[in-house]
């Protein structure tokens, strides 16, 4: 695990890990990703952020050169995965799919085995990195169990030690703590962040807000596309839009204003308040259509969530039908 | 070097699916032998003790003579207790208690006196037209040979003109187990193998295992090869112990060359994988890979082989398309070998036939085998 080799394979020189360019890929009449374009840079772990069905897996078998593009390109370390040189990039790419995608009637250690001599390791050092990746993980002691037993933590652990074993340069992470209970999660991202600080490319993908707030960068990705991207911390800084809290007044009555309301972006319903994300220029017209319903307006700090919903309402605003597909 | 290496762990990969799911261990040789027991004990043309009624109009001492050396010969049995009458027959076929009625009709004794030609009628039940052939032919014989007795008692069997004399060769006692066995090797193990493969593949699609596959610098025609290669070894394990199970429970013989039957099920084999390779592709989960494979592989080898029906009577068109099941020459070459005892030089044409199916599914195969999800 120490360090990532360069590899004479691959273009050495390619000044970003991954490269998409307006990535497309239709099934069917349905589209998946509609022009999708990211950059991950050496060492960067950029988080996919957004709602199941956004397109999130698709791009990232499409990163990884399972899926190919309807349209756009696609270039690892350099090197178009679906080119004459596919083969290079799988060298040095790991996967973890979303689904269980082990063989559940082999052992932990079979499936280890098994996914080591598919990437040629010598048994010297395929046993060195077991261990190694056994110590990460703590999976050792499961070295009998079949995968199939594992707990769901578990099993995605045993997952990334098989990603893992060839020492990837870039790694391709779909949902990784879907559901893994919180201590593993944060095991998982310190695990993470450890590969990333020796160099590796990681792009994961989440539904969960939470999450994205640790990655170097997101990606909100909605309905196929990109709607904002940048380093959490900017982003919320950058954030223009005022949220309320609205405390007080009867739910439903305050739901009924809300639907319709001028400048209203988004509302969500936290805890026994009710939160709402407004457009800058309209927050007088806002207040004022909220009025008589007995319910005090507080300002709230915004969050990654709010962010979320805010880009989402805009993005639909600006392209009512391209956004309702 | 590192191919190799990829194609092993694979093939090894395999072997602990086997291993650890007995169901397809026992698909891949419990299967075989059970419907070669089965079918070997359950399907027979061979025919005893037909059951014919009598129906004797006559009443004379002749007409007795006559029907005890009919029904002596043990060849047709006689169903009736007597008293039966020609319009009883159709009760009788109904009742499924007579494949046969044989009626002598009044006046026969007194025909035989006046040394002229008596009629006897032999009604058949022809919805099975197998049964009535066989119940005609050998009505036919015992009907002569009782009749000979009749008009020249006391000289044994009438010197005819022309004497033939038949022997069967190959299977002098006319056993259908020997021509059977043959034609059920084939279809049992066209069965298995196309079925086990196209399940093994398409496991791997429903199991989501095929896209960490493809995430590996594994190519294709290593995945291909090393999924194939525990079922090829399966497949010949399976052959040996269906002809073992044949010679052993059916007294089937093993006449011919060893190494042209090894040759011969060696190729039929990959066949048959390279058929459940072009299934798994169509059918990406186990019930319609299931369902395909089964009927790929047994409907032809079955009807189309000349395992069941001879190839010669068939319609034009399905004598056509019998060309191209590779079943056909499999029990072509088997037949020829453990029967007739042929080589090589026998088998050559059936040898180049499965060789050429072999290569064109699995060209097609490979072709057409994704290297993508979508």
């Amino acid at each position: 695990m120490n360090g990532v080799h360069e590899d004479e394979g691959v273009a050495p020189k390619a000044a970003s890990a991954v490269v998409a360019r307006g990535l497309r890929r239709d099934f069917g009449s349905v589209p998946a990703v509609r022009g999708l374009s990211l950059e991950v840079a050496r060492g960067e772990l950029l988080g996919l952020v957004g709602p199941d069905g956004a397109g999130k897996t698709t791009t990232m078998r499409m990163l990884a050169g399972l899926v190919r593009p309807t349209a756009g390109t696609v270039e690892v370390l350099g090197v178009d995965p679906f080119g004459h040189d596919g083969g290079r990039v799988r060298e040095v790419l790991g996967l973890v799919p979303q689904e269980n995608s082990l063989y559940g009637d082999l052992s932990v250690g079979e499936n280890l085995t098994f996914f080591g001599e598919l990437f040629g390791l010598s048994r010297a050092v395929f046993a060195e990195r077991r261990a190694r990746l056994f110590e990460i993980t703590r999976l050792g002691p499961f070295v009998d169990r079949r995968a199939s037993a594992l707990s769901g933590g578990m099993y995605k652990k045993l997952a990334l030690a098989c990603a893992l074993l060839h020492q990837p340069r870039v790694l391709l992470l779909d949902e990784p703590t879907n559901g893994v209970d919180p201590v593993s999660r944060r095991e998982l991202w310190q695990l993470l962040y450890e590969l990333v600080s020796r160099g590796m490319s990681i792009v994961l993908s989440t539904p969960s807000m939470d999450e994205a707030v640790r990655c170097h960068r997101v990606a909100l990705v909605h309905e196929g596309r990109i709607l904002l991207q940048g380093a959490p911390q900017a982003l919320l800084s950058g954030f223009d839009c005022p949220v309320w809290e609205l405390r007080g007044g009867v739910r439903d009555a305050v739901f009924a204003r809300l639907e319709g309301a001028p400048g209203v972006l988004a509302s969500s319903p936290a805890g026994a308040r009710v939160r709402v994300v407004v457009e800058p220029d309209a927050q007088a017209a806002a207040a004022a259509h909220l009025s008589g319903l007995g319910v005090e307006l507080v300002p709230a700090r915004p969050d990654f969530e709010d962010l979320f919903l805010a880009a989402l309402a805009r993005a639909q605003r600006a392209d009512p039908v391209e956004g309702s597909r | 070097m590192k191919s190799l290496r990829r194609i092993l762990a694979i093939a090894h990969k395999e072997v602990l699916h086997v291993l650890r799911d007995p169901r397809s261990l026992y698909l891949a040789l419990g299967m075989p032998v059970v419907l070669l027991v089965l079918f070997g004990f359950g399907v027979s043309f061979d025919m005893d003790h037909l059951p014919v009624a009598l129906v004797d109009e006559d009443r004379t001492a002749s007409s007795r003579r006559f029907a005890a050396h009919v029904f002596g010969s043990g060849e047709l049995e006689r169903v009736d207790a007597g008293g039966v009458t020609a319009s009883d027959a159709v009760r009788l076929f109904e009742q499924r208690r007579a494949v046969g009625v044989l009626v002598i009709p009044a006046g026969f004794g007194a025909s035989l006196a006046r040394g002229r030609t008596a009629a006897v009628q032999l009604l058949l039940d022809g919805v099975d037209p197998n049964t009535a052939t066989q119940t005609l032919g050998k009505a036919d014989a015992v009907v002569r040979a009782a009749g000979a007795m009749l008009t020249s008692p006391g000289r044994g069997l009438p010197r005819l003109p022309v004497d033939v004399r038949v022997r069967t060769w190959f299977n002098p006692a006319g056993r259908s187990a020997l021509y059977l066995i043959p034609g059920l090797t084939a279809y049992v193990l066209a069965l298995a193998s196309v079925l086990l493969t196209s399940l093994t593949l398409a496991r791997e699609w429903e199991r989501g295992s095929m896209q960490q596959l493809f995430a590996t610098p594994v190519g294709r025609m290593e995945i291909i090869l090393g999924k194939l290669l525990p079922y090829l070894g399966l497949g010949t394990t399976a052959v040996l112990l269906v002809l073992t199970a044949g010679a052993w429970v059916f007294d089937v013989p093993m006449r011919g060359d060893a190494l042209a039957l090894t040759a011969c099920s060696t190729l039929f084999l990959l066949g048959m994988l390279g058929q459940g390779l072009l299934v798994s592709i169509v059918a990406k989960n186990q019930m319609v890979a299931t369902q395909m494979a089964t009927i790929t592989s047994m409907l032809p080898s079955m009807l189309l082989s000349g395992f069941l029906f001879p190839i010669e009577n068939m319609p034009a068109p399905l004598q056509v398309i019998s060309n191209v099941v590779p079943a056909r020459y499999f029990i072509h070459a088997l037949r020829g070998i453990m029967l007739r005892g042929n080589g090589f030089a026998e088998v050559a044409r059936d040898l180049v036939a499965l060789g050429l199916f072999a290569s064109v599914v699995f060209a097609l195969g490979v072709a057409r085998f994704p290297r993508t999800l979508a």
